[in-house]
């Protein structure tokens, strides 16, 4: 590994986070042993053809970028009702929800599943937890994130108890008073545990400044007729390395993964979503749609994993991608891995420019040029939108992409 | 099937596979590989320097190169060890170039041929034959009509000493060079055998021309070479053949393939593999296209243990086209790991990938396949379609697509889908009087016609027979 991250940062540093943030002993370990096992660990597995690496994670320099110590970060965590919203460290302290922290912490994603997630474990500041009471109904849920520093480390347990249901809206961005044009890291797990009957939306919006490289893991695991949605929005950010995973655990469990992102200058986004299907009666969708201008490049891969015990599945997949420069590049990958024969089970991945008929259409009608192709982008992201229920995500990221076009 | 193909289904296809013929050997070079067996077989064949310059590098890079094993879900290699493989086995032939007369072929050769159909299809329908047995081409022979219009069919051995201009120009330089695989390295060491297929400007060779590949030595290792060289505007269609009776070691076929196909040039290479359970396939195909050439790939994957296959064009010239027509069927203990690969490396130029596969009985079936258009490649389109059927629950069935868009000016579509027979489906057949297991071997035969229909009908009805084969006994 060119990156020796591992032997810059020492158990004091972990110990010092963790005691700051008042941790118990267990969480300690666990980032301890996070920290100690860094060098055995793999970077999160990237595609590589012939000739090409999709993305190179090995190059990002994490020496110069991380820099637990002086993570500086404004959180605001709202949730209204008998929603518990609050830090990690405060819940794993607390006398009614440490037991509850503690089961379920790197219960969806192995602290040390890869390189970066064990960083994060290691070196998270204070992180969220959300827990969701049996039968509690916790519309609005937000979560913001303002990043003031050159690297911060996030992590999101939610716990939906049976017959729950949560809409979270997680947005991130940059502070105003960042150093200008100063290389930055952020990195974020997010695991949600969707118990019996619970149905969880999840919304997600990166607008982190362009200096930042973003690493993303969320991963939900759905129980009995569960149902965990999730809508990523990837707008901000130099680089994103982002996954987006369901478990379909539990007989009848539903998932749907809605992915959207808009490159411009030399951004590059690597997403992915992934769902396993494990029990019978499952479902689930992907849709992804994105677009890149400029010299951006985008890399989608899209996963259904069909288990033996999986009979009676159904699972959709979607990706379509706009190039409306001729500097821009687009790689996809939508894989199929199936075991069980009581299956139906599609994928379709598209790559094209802006339709010169319909764009004859407009301009013949007087739309200027530069007008009309803006309109086709937007129409280009609307059966995205139109899979938004959160209204308030929805307006946001209609404004982000309104905004990019303008510029 | 109609009834007027009957006669074709008199003889037990399974029969005509699986026999084995006692036949003495003249040469049979010893297990594994080193330089000495190298420069062994390259003076047996009695070959110019050149020739064993290039298979000593080519070891060179084997020896060097790692095993593929990093590939996400790919067949296990584990088996395959190249030190128990025999790579070369002259059979006793008197005519060392191989004959143009089958009665000139020792009985236990003549026999094997004839068993398998091949001088009948020769008598009806072909421009040309050629037959290997084991390592070295035994018969060939093209009709005198083509041979008058300058074009050249001939083993590669001998191409190697009669045409070696053009030989040397192209025989794993620009198309496959060792360096791409490490089975590409291998088949350059040890390869033997194989067709030469030379075709001049605007020629166009209206019947097909055949070879068919034998390997009838348990633990051997076939390395035959096809390289195939159509001029402007010429046009050709190949067909190979492949099987080998059963045994107990495993056997390593790794062919290597390459076609050039000139300026509104056509070449179709049609495959339909049926190689022993023991066989490891691993070939490495590709072809290079020039302006408005075509080029078509179609292939039947029906034997072998393990069968990594990925037919590749270059689309280098504006306006060139690309077809692959692909199916896999997959019974119990097999990985039929087989796709495409294109590179759109020019303007206007066209690809359509179509994929078949069946799994049932504990195979497994993958569709591996790379679409690349590079920046400037503008208004290029390639459609991808990838369909599998499924009989039941042990079996396995994956679709790994990749593609690398440079090019905005370009039109991208790929699609896929899963499923298992209808339960619908049967029920109307069934309705309307078939029994269950006429019914699925004849929704299967739907779900296959697209590729039968571009064989030619003797291979075409090879196909549903070895199909139905694998069906029989196995449904209910």
């Amino acid at each position: 590994m060119s990156t020796q991250v591992h032997a810059t940062i020492s158990e004091e540093t972990v110990r010092e986070i963790s005691d700051a943030n008042d941790e118990p002993e267990w969480l300690m370990e666990t980032r301890l042993d996070a920290l100690s096992n860094l060098s055995e660990l793999d970077m999160p597995p990237v595609i590589r053809t012939p000739g090409r690496d999709w993305t190179n994670l090995d190059a990002l320099d994490f020496d110069s970028l991380v820099d637990p110590l002086n993570a500086a970060e404004e959180k605001d965590l709202v949730g209204e009702g008998d929603v518990v919203v609050t830090t990690l460290a405060e819940a794993a302290g607390d006398d009614e929800y440490a037991d509850v922290v503690r089961e379920h912490f790197g219960s969806v994603i192995d602290p040390q599943e890869n390189y970066l997630t064990a960083l994060s474990t290691a070196l998270f500041t204070s992180g969220t937890f959300v827990y969701v009471p049996e039968g509690v109904n916790a519309e609005d849920v937000t979560i913001r994130t303002e990043m003031n520093s050159r690297s911060l480390f996030n992590y999101t347990l939610v716990v939906a108890e049976d017959s729950s249901s949560a809409t979270i809206l997680e947005r991130q961005y940059t502070g105003e008073d960042t150093a200008a044009s100063e290389d930055r890291y952020y990195s974020a797990v997010v695991e949600v545990v969707a118990n019996e009957n619970s149905h969880v939306q999840y919304g997600w919006l990166q607008n982190l400044d362009e200096d930042t490289y973003n690493y993303s893991l969320k991963r939900g695991s759905a129980d009995t007729y569960a149902t965990i949605n999730w809508i990523e929005g990837n707008i901000g950010s130099r680089l994103t390395k982002s996954a987006v995973e369901t478990t379909l655990d539990g007989s009848g469990a539903e998932s749907q993964i809605v992915g959207a992102f808009f490159g411009h200058d030399e951004q590059h986004f690597d997403v992915n979503a992934r769902v396993w299907h494990k029990n019978e009666h499952t479902t689930a969708d992907l849709v992804t749609r994105g677009v890149l201008d400029d010299e951006a490049r985008s890399v989608y891969e899209g996963v259904q994993d069909v288990g033996t015990e999986a009979w009676d599945t159904s699972s959709y997949q979607r990706e379509n991608t706009l190039m409306l420069s001729d500097d821009s590049e687009a790689d996809a990958s939508p894989k199929l891995i199936i075991n069980n024969h009581d299956t139906e089970a599609s994928h379709s991945a598209t790559v094209g420019q802006v339709d010169a008929e319909e764009l004859l259409y407009m301009t013949s009608r007087g739309i200027p040029e530069d007008q009309a192709t803006d309109m086709l982008v937007e129409g280009f992201f609307v059966p995205v939108f139109e899979e938004i229920e959160i209204d308030e995500f929805r307006d946001d990221l209609e404004a982000l992409v309104e905004a990019r076009l303008d510029e | 099937m109609s009834s007027d193909q009957d006669h074709l289904q008199t003889t037990n296809t399974e029969d005509r596979f699986a026999f084995k013929n006692e036949h003495e050997a003249a040469l049979v070079s010893e297990q594994g590989l080193n330089e000495e067996t190298i420069r062994l077989m390259s003076e047996d064949k009695d070959e110019p320097e050149w020739m064993l310059e290039r298979r000593l590098r080519a070891l060179k890079l084997f020896q060097e190169m790692p095993m593929p094993t990093d590939w996400p879900g790919q067949p296990d290699l584990s088996e395959v060890d190249i030190d128990k493989i025999v790579p070369y086995i002259r059979p006793d032939v008197e005519i060392r170039e191989g004959t143009d007369d089958w009665e000139n072929l020792p009985d236990e050769i003549k026999d094997t041929f004839d068993q398998l159909g091949i001088p009948d299809a020769e008598r009806e329908s072909l421009s040309g034959v050629g037959a290997q047995y084991e390592s070295e081409v035994v018969y060939q022979n093209m009709r005198d009509q083509w041979e008058d219009k300058g074009v050249i069919f001939m083993n590669m051995d001998r191409a190697v000493q009669e045409h070696p201009e053009i030989v040397k120009e192209h025989f794993m330089t620009s198309c496959v060079p060792p360096s791409d695989n490490k089975f590409a390295a291998l088949h350059g060491a040890v390869w033997s055998g194989g067709s030469f297929v030379y075709v001049p400007e605007g020629v166009e060779v209206e019947m097909p021309v055949q070879a068919y590949f034998r390997m009838n030595t348990e633990g051997m290792g076939q390395f035959e070479h096809t390289l195939i060289v159509a001029e402007e505007g010429a046009e050709v269609h190949y067909i190979e053949g492949c099987s080998a009776p059963k045994y107990s070691a495993f056997n390593l076929h790794s062919g290597g393939v390459e076609v050039f196909v000139g300026e509104d040039a056509h070449v179709q290479y049609s495959t339909v593999q049926n190689w022993s359970r023991n066989t490891y396939n691993l070939n490495t195909k590709r072809a290079i296209v020039e302006e408005n050439g075509t080029m078509e790939w179609v292939s039947g994957s029906m034997g072998s243990k393990a069968t990594m296959l990925y037919p590749c064009t270059i689309l280098k010239g504006r306006g060139a086209t690309d077809t692959h027509i692909t199916i896999a069927f997959a019974g119990e203990g097999q990985d039929i790991d087989t796709g495409a690969k294109v590179y759109h490396n020019a303007p206007d130029t066209k690809s359509t990938i179509e994929s078949k596969s069946i799994s049932k009985d504990g195979g497994r079936t993958n569709y591996r396949g790379l679409v690349h258009i590079a920046d400037g490649a503008e208004n290029s389109s390639t459609a991808v379609e990838c369909d599998a059927l499924m009989f039941d629950n042990e079996s396995t069935s994956d679709t790994m697509p990749y593609m690398e868009i440079e090019e905005s000016k370009v039109d991208v579509a790929h699609e896929a889908t899963v499923g298992k027979i209808g339960d619908e489906d049967i029920f109307y057949l069934q309705s309307r009087g078939l029994d269950d297991d006429d019914a699925k071997k004849m929704i299967v035969a739907g779900f296959i016609e697209p590729i039968t229909e571009e064989l030619p009908i003797e291979y075409a009805v090879e196909l549903n027979r070895l199909i139905e084969l694998e069906m029989e006994g196995s449904l209910g």
